[in-house]
């Protein structure tokens, strides 16, 4: 490897680099931060990220691939990048008075974070199956144990070995069908599988790989049939780490399937007949088993698998707006989507749990404007105009009907009105039920910093589309 | 054009719901409500008075860029339909909130919020130019009615509220979908103009019907998707009631004028008698209803069915005199409609029940009350002289010209209007005085007549002239028709 080279793959990871640098100096420092300190902790995870999108931006002007083409940083990989770094840094404003009350703030749970973010942005920039997979065990090792870390609590202890050990098998899945792949063409990276991609019948043990590899993605994305751990797991971790893992990962999950998916080969074995399919059941099971649900976490859990169908639908539809849709969704259910957990966030405190939908009841009484903030986020999830969630499904309709998968549309849509069902059923409780107890919700000003934020989002997005939208085609065509 | 006029229209209720949300004294929220919808219904006058009654183009067009990758454009502009039913609108506008002054009496201010964003999005639907806009608008309104509804509602209003959200998004969808395909077979745009110059194959107008059909016979509504209705109406209070009777509904029939005339011409005329029937059905079954009804509100709730099944005839004959007609009664019924539920809400408001049963000899006791009331159900039931008289009849008359059958239904319908009006008019009005009423019941004040002398104006003078009214919509319904004729074939 020349230097010229050298200097280039070490341009193209600077932002992974400094986030992986400031987590180790954040693990060491973290040792020294006394008791009653740990607010430092937050502000330097929080300067870590920021440094790395001043990076990312900075750098966004070329395309630089490196590492012997299983790295690149691409404008592709740049807008998940910002999407990551919204949602890490939300987090950490969201764990700050969350991590006090529980006593989970120690450094390891800021460093976790970083190092699961440092993950996500591999994936984000992966182009080869083994540095994807690099990339997926880094994030989610750290996820496994950023489940558990209510550790004194079972039902954490016991998300977090059901996540180990479904992730475990899931992560099995993967390798064994790029194990195949390897063996059948001898190459893993991305642009090589595409020339193996001749237009003739597909050799079968390729479509097995294939669809191994969709099995093994489907489960980081909590796709139907691999969503068994999403209830249990977002029940059970800290509600910061659920908010976290339903958009992070979530969106890391979506960046690898949309850069393996779009590969010729895969698009080559007709897996859009597999994802459409497996859109569908994982929409229609979301929405209907969200419906029957006490639990406010739970009820997110099974939102969010429905939401990932919606997204899958994007995939399917395929071509430039698919990807451009399927991104521009993920931005937005970003906001809306920590939007409401900063709310159900916002709520635990003192004995007050805030997980079940009836502790709601009421709550427009005494909080006009937090229960406006809910109202809002939770229209948008409906995919009610003017909010950003419903540019968000606009947008991957469109991409349906232009492909001609007009049914497919009407699927969606038929079982987003399931979906709409369960999220006013919630503004129900809050505005039209009498309040029970008194309210105490934990507002701090870096909570309410980020409802401002993602409220500001949900609605801004809403109004405004023209300019995110064009942020995801460009980003999508932009290769 | 210097002022944008309709964006002001739209927007001013907006704004206004936004500075509420600042203030705190009940008082000064109603009369800042009361006063933003008021200078909307001036800026309303003002924009009539330009309006220019000989061409049927659109006017007061303002356009700018939204979404320009996807063809979206912030459009507005008013032809002659359009024009009557903002006018419409912002009428009832400041009729709602004086008649919410004191029948809600907790969580004033956000009440008023909601009124007042309603009151722009309804503006909005009727002024949008741009499918994605109307849509946007259209769809947005779900929010504050299911909040009205939900919120100050009678006892069952979760259950009407849940119900009402539903089956108008249901509809809505299909109708997104619809206007996604559009979108494609219409050359990337969400331009109305635009798409009402295309000629689509008669395939994919015949499935975007259906679709459209489903959103808009949900909003109307018509059998058999009514069975919202009742209960959003019963259970809603008395503003929203007006808004759903005298606004909302009304959105069903013009998104039938709107989209599925124009754009839709060939499988208009295709599926022309199957709309016919399916309003005759609605006249007949929504009469029959409201005749067996006990509850004040819930007759008046079938009952517009009934005469919302009427617009839909006259629309669906597509002829002139049938179309006007449609139109004419649509405005009709907004006015009417709304004040007869205005005077449901006053009585309900004095006694707290709705149980036909439990009145008698009402006009002993609210001479003035029952005298409007008399005007208001003469006018419901189409006396000459009165505004639904000229509407009935010219639908009438051109249901007679489009199909024996169908006329014959509505004739019957007419007839059924009459007896369950003056039924409930006489066991309410006239006989003994109720025990029940002896006490309590005050005659109408002067808030609650400013609320109501309005309506009766437009009531009389639709009834006696209505030349101004058939003008403004005139140029714009002939070309309606000449579009679905020259590309859908004679009828």
């Amino acid at each position: 490897m020349t230097a010229a080279a050298l200097f280039q793959s070490i341009l193209a990871g600077l932002p992974e680099m400094v986030v992986v640098t400031g987590a180790c100096i954040l693990l060491i420092l973290g040792q020294f931060v006394r008791k009653g300190q740990e607010h430092f902790l937050v502000w330097a995870s929080v300067a870590v990220v920021l440094i790395a999108a001043l990076g990312t931006l900075m750098l966004a002007g070329e395309v630089r691939p490196a590492y012997s083409g299983m790295f690149i940083a691409d404008r592709f990989a740049v807008f998940f990048k910002i999407v990551f770094y919204i949602a890490t840094v939300l987090t950490f404003l969201l764990s700050q008075k969350y991590a006090e009350i529980e006593g989970i703030g120690r450094s390891e749970y800021y460093v976790l974070l970083l190092l699961a973010l440092s993950g996500m942005m591999i994936m984000a920039s992966a182009t080869d199956l083994l540095s994807i997979y690099v990339g997926l065990e880094l994030m989610v090792l750290c996820t496994y144990v950023l489940t558990g870390f209510l550790r004194q609590q079972r039902r954490s202890n016991e998300a977090a070995l059901k996540y180990v050990i479904l992730g475990g098998v899931s992560t099995a899945i993967f390798l064994y069908g790029v194990s195949l792949v390897y063996g059948l063409i001898g190459t893993t990276q991305l642009d090589k599988m595409a020339a193996a991609a001749t237009g003739g019948p597909l050799d079968p043990g390729l479509l097995l790989a294939v669809v191994f590899i969709v099995a093994g993605l489907a489960f980081k994305v909590g796709a139907v049939p691999f969503h068994m751990w999403v209830p249990d797991v977002y029940e059970g971790a800290p509600t910061t780490i659920t908010a976290f893992m339903s958009v992070g990962p979530k969106a890391a999950g979506f960046a690898v399937i949309l850069r393996v998916f779009l590969n010729p080969l895969v698009a080559a074995s007709n897996v859009w007949i597999i994802v459409a399919v497996i859109a569908a059941v994982t929409m229609a099971l979301g929405s209907f088993v969200a419906l029957v649900q006490d639990n406010f976490k739970r009820l997110l859990a099974y939102s969010s698998i429905a939401h990932a169908g919606f997204a899958m639908f994007g995939v399917a539809a395929g071509g430039a707006d698919g990807v451009a849709s399927v991104m521009l969704y993920l931005l937005i259910y970003t906001f809306m989507n920590l939007g409401i957990f900063g709310t159900v966030i916002m709520m635990r405190n003192g004995n007050f749990s805030g997980e079940i939908i009836e502790d709601y009841a009421g709550f427009a009484k005494s909080h006009r404007r937090l229960a406006l903030l809910m109202l809002l986020y939770l229209f948008s999830l409906a995919g009610i105009p003017p909010t950003a969630g419903f540019f968000a499904k606009f947008y991957v309709l469109v991409a349906l009907v232009e492909r001609g998968f007009v049914m497919l549309a009407v699927i969606a849509v038929l079982l987003s009105a399931v979906a709409a069902y369960f999220y006013i059923r919630v503004v129900m409780v809050i505005y039209m039920r009498e309040p029970e107890g008194a309210f105490d919700p934990a507002l701090t000003p870096a909570v309410g910093a980020t409802l401002v934020f993602t409220a500001a989002g949900t609605i801004g997005i809403g109004l405004f589309p023209a300019v995110f939208l064009r942020l995801a085609q460009h980003a999508a065509v932009g290769g | 054009m210097a002022v944008p006029l309709l964006s002001l229209i739209v927007f001013t209720p907006a704004v206004g719901a936004a500075a509420l949300m600042f203030m705190r004294n009940d008082d000064v929220v109603r009369w800042t409500a009361l006063g933003v919808t008021i200078l909307d219904f001036a800026l309303c006058i003002a924009m009539l008075s330009g309006f220019d009654t000989s061409t049927y183009g659109m006017q007061f067009t303002e356009t700018r860029p939204w979404v320009p990758t996807l063809g979206i454009t912030y459009a507005l502009g008013i032809d002659g339909i359009s024009a009557l039913f903002v006018f419409l609108t912002a009428l009832l506008g400041w009729i709602c909130v004086l008649a919410s002054w004191t029948a809600i009496d907790r969580k004033v201010k956000e009440f008023m919020v909601s009124l007042l964003a309603m009151q722009a999005l309804m503006l909005g639907v009727f002024c949008a130019l741009d499918l994605f806009l109307f849509y946007v608008f259209w769809e947005a309104m779900l929010i504050p009615m299911y909040v009205i509804i939900g919120v100050w509602g009678g006892d069952g209003r979760v259950y009407a509220a849940f119900k009402f959200f539903l089956y108008t998004l249901a509809g809505s969808l299909m109708f997104l979908i619809g206007v996604i395909v559009l979108y494609f077979h219409g050359g990337e745009t969400f331009d109305i103009r635009t798409l009402m110059a295309q000629d689509l194959p008669f395939q994919v107008q015949s499935w975007l019907f259906f679709a459209f059909l489903i959103a808009f016979a949900v909003k109307v509504p018509m059998v058999p998707v009514h069975t919202w209705l009742p209960d959003a109406h019963v259970q809603a209070p008395t503003a929203g009631s007006i808004i759903l009777a005298a606004v909302l509904l009304k959105m069903g029939a013009y998104g039938f004028l709107r989209f599925s005339l124009p754009m839709l011409p060939e499988a208009t005329v295709h599926y022309s008698t199957l709309m016919l029937v399916l309003s005759a059905v609605a006249i007949v079954y929504g009469g029959l209803l409201a005749l067996a009804q006990d509850d004040l509100k819930k007759l008046v709730a079938y009952s517009s069915i009934s005469h919302m099944g009427l617009v839909t005839l006259g629309i669906f004959t597509l002829n002139l005199r049938g179309l006007e007609g449609g139109i004419l009664q649509m405005f009709n019924h907004g006015v009417t409609t709304g004040a007869l539920f205005l005077f449901v809400g006053l009585i309900y408001e004095r006694t707290h029940t709705r149980s036909i049963a439990d009145y008698g000899g009402l006009m002993k006791v609210a001479p003035v009350y029952t005298a409007l009331l008399a005007l208001f159900a003469l006018s419901s039931m189409a006396l000459p002289g009165t505004n639904s008289f000229v509407g009935e009849l010219l639908v009438l008359s051109g249901a007679f010209a489009a199909n024996l059958a169908v006329g014959a239904a509505a004739v019957l319908g007419a007839l059924l209007g009459a007896a369950y009006l003056l039924g409930m008019y006489r066991k309410v009005a006239l006989g003994p005085v109720s025990v029940g009423l002896r006490f309590k019941v005050r005659d109408v004040n002067a808030r609650e007549m400013a609320a109501i002398l309005p309506l009766a104006v437009f009531v009389l003078w639709v009834g006696l002239y209505p030349r101004p009214f058939l003008e403004i919509i005139d140029a714009s319904v002939k070309h309606l028709l000449a579009q679905v004729h020259s590309r859908g074939g004679a009828q």
